[in-house]
């Protein structure tokens, strides 16, 4: 596997009229690696895979796939391949037509054409008799698996994909998500995935790429960003998470000591390997997952403690979920495993228990 | 599929649904085309219509090459017109759609405007502009051009001029509306598979389009071979067109089996073409079906 990095883009902005879409975007891929780009909408993220497949220049700086810098490239002329949002397959082309299309462009012989399109299909998994059909004939997953085809057939050093199971239901989803990985393993291909769905990328990307604003917020493999998220926005967007106030009184090489009006616990010290490198003394946040609370019954001890009041109640097969309120009157999410006993009732006074060596402290977002 | 379209035929309210536009059809187009049939088979004699019942009329009309030689002339150059307006109406209407969006709408006013302003007075006008002494040879002259350069009025190319001018907004808005209606991603991927510009237009954009091309030249065509005003003011009425033929026959001749000859005979020819060409260049599969 060559070390070097397939994808390299360096401080890249676009804009657009007044409007700042990237706002210096730095990202370095490496060959065969599974990358997410994700953020909410408008985050730069179908921006930054436009400028990297050529559709657009950006306003500044450099995109470099294989060491080449690609200014002035046409996306014709990329070892790129997109896969639309809308999938974008030629409605008055055959399937076959759409999946050999990148091929005919390359003046390949028919023959030839014909029997990479053969293998496409037996990798996608689609029937031969689709191959005479037309597109608006085949089912939504079918169309999928048409367009990654398409997009394979001419053996691309990067697979873009622009969120193209957004439109699908979950269960389809889900099929077509185990699909991708299957291909990615298969093919050994790089693929920039771009999606707005956090789990989604959890589930399929080797690193994930957390946008906002046109930056980039956080990268680093899914473990980093679920339990070590780099501010309170990739906090939340990962998922449901408590961020509780803590006061950092002292910060060294070995920790951060802190105090904290509600928070009940044993030390008032956390290691150094739990907490973002940016957090100095002042106001910090210690993020405690839904997943980590545990109900501690009278006796009962743990790192950290808090007092709340039971105000909802969601079951959810094989977790339920708590909504609570604590003493200064934030909303608590809590999940716990298993529904046969339903420790906790609405209106009930609790003490919610967490061990220290789950949490994360990282700086608030004004600081 | 199948039986659903069995269900229509047998469900009353179904039927009692479609009565509207069975009455419709029956009374404003199938009765005066049955009647217009009807009459072939009669006799004018004393400018009086004889009900005689035989192919007096039709023998008429195979016999005498003079009706199939304007015929030939009709169809001839309504198709020229289509292929000229399809030409034209292509950048137009491509422009329209992709460089000039932000002033689209005012174009399209414009476009909307000149369309319904009074054929007859268009028509009209182009005679002020290509007359000996009009505006065309005016400019010209005091651009140092030679007298009379503009000499084409009363010939065909005269004719040809003014209806392209009246049809050309049939291509240009259905080709726009094709044109309007292509996914945008499509063209990416198009890019992004390897096409050039040139590539990508003749493979995707061109394709995708049929439908609104096809559209327009039907309408181009269909009225094209009905046109009388612009052989007469435009061309001079020196050769005739089948429209003008048909009113002729009708009006000044007062001979009006023949006058529902010709026009049936013109509305089986256009209407074969129609559908010849639908079969040739296999307009079905621009349905994009299955």
């Amino acid at each position: 596997m060559n070390s070097s990095p397939i994808l390299d883009i360096q401080d890249v902005q676009k804009a657009y009229g007044t409007f700042q879409a990237l706002k210096g975007v730095s990202l370095s891929v490496r060959q065969g690696e599974f990358i997410a780009l994700v953020g909410p909408s408008g985050c730069g993220k179908t921006t930054l895979l436009k400028q990297i497949a050529g559709f657009e220049d950006p306003s500044s700086g450099a995109i470099r796939i294989e060491g080449q810098d690609m200014a002035g490239i046409p996306a014709a002329h990329r070892p790129t391949s997109m896969v639309f949002q809308r999938l974008a397959l030629f409605p008055h082309m055959t399937v076959a037509e759409n999946i050999g299309f990148p091929l005919k462009l390359r003046k390949t012989p028919p023959d030839e054409i014909k029997a990479r399109v053969n293998e496409m299909i037996a990798l996608m998994e689609l029937k031969p008799i689709y191959l005479e059909r037309f597109p608006k004939a085949l089912s939504g997953g079918e169309q999928q698996r048409v367009a990654l085809a398409r997009s394979m057939i001419s053996s691309p050093k990067l697979l873009l994909l622009d969120e193209p199971l957004s439109a699908l239901d979950v269960k389809l989803k889900k099929v077509l998500q185990a699909e991708l990985k299957r291909l990615h393993r298969s093919v050994g291909v790089t693929f920039v995935h771009v999606t707005h769905d956090l789990e989604e990328a959890m589930m399929l990307a080797d690193r994930i790429c957390v946008m906002r604003g046109g930056r980039i917020l956080q990268l680093g493999e899914p473990a980093d960003i679920y339990y070590r998220p780099a501010d309170p926005f990739v906090a939340g967007f990962i998922g449901e998470t408590n961020l509780l106030p803590i006061n950092v009184k002292a910060r060294d090489a070995g920790g951060i000591t802190y105090e904290s009006a509600e928070i009940t616990d044993t030390t008032t010290t956390v290691p150094a390997n739990l907490v973002a490198d940016d957090v100095k003394s002042g106001p910090a946040l210690m993020m405690v997952r839904p997943e980590l609370f545990r109900r501690l019954r009278d006796g009962e001890t743990a790192d950290c403690a808090i007092d709340a009041t039971v105000s909802e109640i969601f079951v959810k097969g094989g977790t339920v979920q708590y909504r609570a309120r604590d003493t200064m009157g934030r909303d608590l999410a809590i999940e716990i495993q298993g529904t046969s006993q339903l420790p906790m009732q609405p209106g009930e006074q609790v003490r919610l228990g967490w061990d220290k060596k789950d949490i994360w402290v990282l700086k608030p977002e004004d600081v | 599929m199948d039986q659903a379209i069995d269900r229509r035929w047998r469900d009353p309210e179904l039927l009692f649904k479609a009565l509207p536009s069975v009455v419709l059809q029956t009374t404003c187009f199938l009765a005066p085309l049955v009647m217009t049939f009807i009459l072939t088979f009669q006799r004018t004699r004393d400018f009086q219509l004889r009900w005689t019942w035989d192919l007096t009329v039709w023998t008429d009309v195979f016999s005498k090459p003079h009706y199939w030689t304007i015929l030939g002339h009709t169809l001839f150059m309504a198709i020229a017109c289509v292929v000229i307006c399809i030409v034209l109406a292509f950048p137009i209407a491509y422009g329209l759609a992709t460089r000039f969006k932000a002033i689209e709408n005012e174009i399209k006013i414009l476009i909307t405007f000149a369309f319904i302003t009074d054929a007859t007075l268009k028509t009209f006008g182009w005679v002020l502009f290509l007359d000996k002494k009009g505006a065309a040879n005016y400019l010209f002259a005091h651009l140092g051009f030679p007298p009379d350069i503009v000499a084409f009025l009363f010939t065909d190319w005269a004719t040809m001029l003014g209806m392209v001018y009246n049809l050309l907004p049939f291509a240009i808005f259905t080709i726009y509306l094709s044109i309007d209606n292509i996914d945008r991603s499509l063209i990416l991927a198009a890019y992004d598979a390897g096409a050039s510009k040139f590539r990508a237009h003749w493979e995707v954009t061109l394709p995708l389009c049929k439908p609104g091309i096809w559209a327009g030249s039907v309408l181009i065509f269909l009225l094209g071979v009905g046109v009388f005003l612009e052989p007469k003011v435009l061309g001079g009425g020196k050769s005739p067109m089948s429209a003008e033929l048909i009113r002729q026959t009708f009006e000044t001749r007062v001979n009006w089996p023949l006058g529902a000859a010709l026009t049936l005979v013109l509305m089986v020819v256009a209407v074969f073409i129609v559908l010849l060409f639908t079969r040739m260049l296999g307009m079905k599969r621009a349905g994009f079906g299955t």
